[in-house]
């Protein structure tokens, strides 16, 4: 019967046996049974790996995270509202040469959002050009007249993006939202990393992966770059809602890999157009505050007054050149997914280039044709509201009931600026470890590479958040609908 | 270091030793009483609630104080704000906000404790009596402070850990012996002063049992047993010996050396320490252990105050 644990090749074969390819990109085969060159030692190694040894790995694996805390809260629950976050066993690789596209399509697309949020905030040129409907601006949510006629620090506005991309079916990445705001999941990159390489030691060495351990000390440099002149040691912290907000971990987890104070809102306080943080020792002015608030409730005098999160008097200080934030305040308008039609057309305008990665077809419901259009289609697409993220007021017209349906219809009409529709866009497949039926199967993936931009470069370091939809066929990838994680290689030239 | 993590931390093990210590006392009590007779019931278990502070809230909610109203009082009530419970509860959420800034052993380690006080059932546990609960909970207490002491830099905020720690300690030692005396003087003749079973049980609940006779090689005697719980200067649960830890926290906090202090904290500190140093047991009865005893928790409330108006409130600016 052969050594317990392991099994005859053939048994091993079956492992892939509910791996089939479909209409979507497949990142590992490029035909049945034949891998892409990147692939080729994990699908080696996967054929040779008895099943035992895969249920140790993933059981190694899960335990990690669990001793590190990586967890995510789930809101509306009282008891353990903290979970962990589900991590797929096998990596995600990208060629050099993927990687290198993505890297200079991401670097051009935030140089002309930057660029743009400086415009619409000032001169006003593109808009005065007709580049971008003026209307479509002024009427987004998260315009901050505040901000006009304000030049931000060394005028960068987004110092830290999380831009998500998925794959096309010809294998081509295409941008499908811009995270200018507060992005999160930098986090479980860095973890699953760590995680990664104790789970598959092997494999690291033969691929040749690229390190992203430095991403905390870039952010750290793109930080201090923002700081106001003549604070050669500025005071650098990071602003969290509180222990209750969804990201906690991940606001600890920075903090301490910088070595920065992680604070709330009640620990700061804003005097003579000065910020301070209450120590034990005094006030001790803040020089720089990587905020991971929401712009409403950075200030009860300027934003929303119920606001507990923020500092009273920030906004003043903020104007006044005396602390910096990161990202700054207003960027919300430029990720608007009204305003995300018109990015190819502002990167041609702004640096005279074409835009080096795709945008997928977008249809907006301000545009009369194009409500028509999506009004007579609604069962085929996806239908976003424009102010939203992470996966909230959403439509998928191939899987929604009619009532649902219905309840879109009423609300375009009643409100067209605030929507947007897409076609499907079917993200292409990546091998993915199925714990319960210890088999490999193709799921759904899209990738959120983390860019940093200190005014001269955009820094990304080689990785990203892969998330992935864990159930078959599933498009959604988002972590409170299901979706899970996995470590993104990219691997060191010469492919 | 933040004001804000800093009160945490200095409520956290306040938290922590309020809970051992009314489980210490609940225990010692319970099973001392196995042996009297029945009629002393009340005087016995009414002064832990008098001890707690609560005897308002507990007479709204039972009618008499006997062995399980108290023991359900102090150990899981929901309505008794310092219920060991409660104290773990608010120990483990004070925690819980400075996570990043404690070690990941401490914190395990105190929602471990959490969650195994939260697994007893209050109605097993008071059929079985309080000694599996009282116990996990002392061992708890100990078990963290131990991993404290090991895992955590002994910076500032290990600093304020320990002014919590023994500023709490002093308070509930200075606040059982003034219970204890004043529930046996009061009492008759043949339950008060002579008898040495409760004096034994103050000692034990204090863990001093052992070391009293060691000092004192005499029998039970109830000034000896308040100059031991009052002065003794090494004894770990003496009111000296607790605040001579807290003034050494504070200095160590604020970087003042002796004979000096940084703020009104520090000079209070002093000011004890002086009299717990160099006043004599039998002056102290002379002028009145009540009073003297009282004195001493009003200063210790003041000092607590103070290391709030130092160290972590701001005045709101106008």
């Amino acid at each position: 019967m052969g050594t317990p644990g392991f099994e005859t090749p053939t048994l091993l074969k079956s492992r892939f046996e509910n791996y089939w390819l479909n209409g979507s990109y497949d990142e590992m085969f490029e035909s049945e049974g034949v891998p892409r060159p990147q692939y080729r030692a994990l699908y080696e190694m996967l054929l040779s790996l008895p099943v035992e040894e895969m249920r140790r790995r993933k059981q190694t694996a899960d335990i990690s995270f669990l001793h590190q805390g990586i967890t995510f809260t789930v809101y509306g629950r009282e008891e353990g509202t903290e979970r962990i976050f589900p991590n797929d066993l096998l990596p995600r690789i990208l060629t050099s040469s993927e990687w290198g596209t993505i890297e200079r399509g991401l670097t051009q697309r935030i140089t002309a959002l930057n660029l743009f949020l400086r415009d619409i905030y000032h001169e006003g040129r593109s808009l005065k050009a007709g580049v971008v409907p003026s209307e479509l601006v002024y009427s987004c949510r998260h315009f901050r007249r505040q901000m006009r006629e304000f030049t931000v620090p060394k005028n960068i506005y987004i110092s830290v993006v999380g831009s998500d991309l998925v794959r096309l079916p010809d294998g081509s990445f295409a941008v499908l939202e811009d995270n200018l705001r507060v992005p999160s999941g930098v986090s479980y990159m860095l973890t699953s990393r760590t995680v990664m390489k104790r789970v598959f030691p092997e494999l690291f060495r033969m691929a040749g992966v690229r390190s992203i351990d430095h991403y905390s000390e870039t952010l750290l440099a793109t930080l201090r770059a923002l700081a106001p002149e003549g604070r050669p040691e500025p005071n650098i912290v990071l602003l969290t809602p509180g222990v209750f907000n969804s990201a906690y971990f991940e606001h600890a987890f920075l903090a301490r890999q910088m070595g920065i104070e992680l604070v709330e809102g009640r620990d700061l306080i804003v005097d003579g157009g000065i910020v301070y943080m209450k120590t034990i020792h005094g006030l001790t002015r803040v020089d720089v505050i990587y905020r991971r608030v929401d712009d409403e409730f950075l200030d009860s005098l300027t934003f929303r007054r119920d606001s507990v999160l923020g500092v009273p008097g920030l906004m003043g200080a903020y104007r006044a050149g005396n602390v910096a934030l990161a990202n700054a305040v207003g960027n919300g308008v430029a990720d608007d997914k009204a305003i995300y039609a018109y990015v190819p057309t502002f990167i041609r305008y702004y640096l005279g280039e074409d835009p080096i990665l795709r945008s997928v077809d977008t249809y907006l419901c301000s545009k009369r044709d194009d409500l028509a259009y999506v009004l007579e289609h609604l069962s085929e697409l996806v239908v976003k509201a424009v102010g939203e993220s992470g996966g909230y007021g959403m439509l998928m017209g191939p899987t929604a009931d009619r009532a649902r349906i219905e309840e879109f219809d009423r609300q375009i009409r009643a409100d067209p600026r605030n929507y947007i529709a897409q076609p499907v866009v079917p993200l292409s497949r990546v091998p993915s470890y199925d714990p319960a039926l210890e088999c490999i199967a193709g799921r759904h993936v899209d990738l959120r590479p983390y860019c940093l931009y200190d005014g001269e470069n955009v820094t990304i370091v080689p990785g990203g958040l892969t998330r992935v939809a864990l159930q078959a066929d599933s498009l959604v990838v988002n972590s409170s609908q299901g979706g899970g994680s996995k470590d993104t290689w990219i691997l060191r030239g010469e492919d | 270091m933040l004001s804000r993590i800093a009160e945490s931390l200095f409520w956290l093990s306040r938290y922590i030793e309020r809970a051992e210590y009314t489980a210490r006392i609940l225990d010692v009590n319970f099973h001392t009483l196995l042996e009297q007779s029945r009629d002393r019931y009340r005087l016995r278990w009414e002064p832990l609630i008098v001890m707690a502070g609560e005897e308002e809230r507990f007479r709204r909610i039972y009618d008499e104080a006997n062995a399980r109203a108290v023991f359900e009082f102090l150990a899981f009530s929901p309505d008794n704000p310092s219920s060991i419970m409660q104290c773990i509860a608010k120990a483990r959420e004070n925690a819980r906000t400075i996570r990043d800034c404690i070690s990941r052993e401490m914190w395990e380690d105190l929602n471990g404790l959490y969650f195994q006080v939260n697994r007893f059932n209050p109605a097993e546990e008071m059929e079985a009596g309080p000694h599996r609960f009282c116990d996990a909970i002392r061992f708890g207490s100990h078990r963290f402070h131990g991993v404290t002491d090991a895992t955590l830099p002994h910076d500032e905020g290990w600093e304020f850990l320990r002014v919590g720690w023994f500023i709490e300690r002093a308070e509930m030692t200075a606040r059982l012996v003034d219970v204890q005396y004043h529930a046996l003087y009061d009492a008759p003749p043949e339950i008060g002063g002579s008898d040495n079973h409760q004096w034994m049980a103050v000692l034990k609940s204090v863990g001093a049992y052992e070391a009293y006779h060691k000092k004192y090689h005499s029998s039970i005697d109830p000034e000896k047993v308040a100059e031991m719980l009052i002065m003794h200067p090494l004894h770990p649960r003496s009111i000296r010996f607790s605040m001579t830890e807290v003034q050494s926290g504070l200095r160590a906090i604020s970087g003042t050396g002796s004979g000096s202090y940084a703020n009104e904290a520090e000079r209070l500190t002093g000011k004890v320490l002086e009299r717990l140093r160099y006043d004599r047991i039998h002056e102290i009865f002379n002028l009145g252990l009540h009073s003297y005893l009282n004195d001493m928790l009003k200063m210790c409330g003041s000092i607590g105050e103070d290391i709030a108006r130092s160290y972590f409130y701001y005045a709101v600016v106008a």
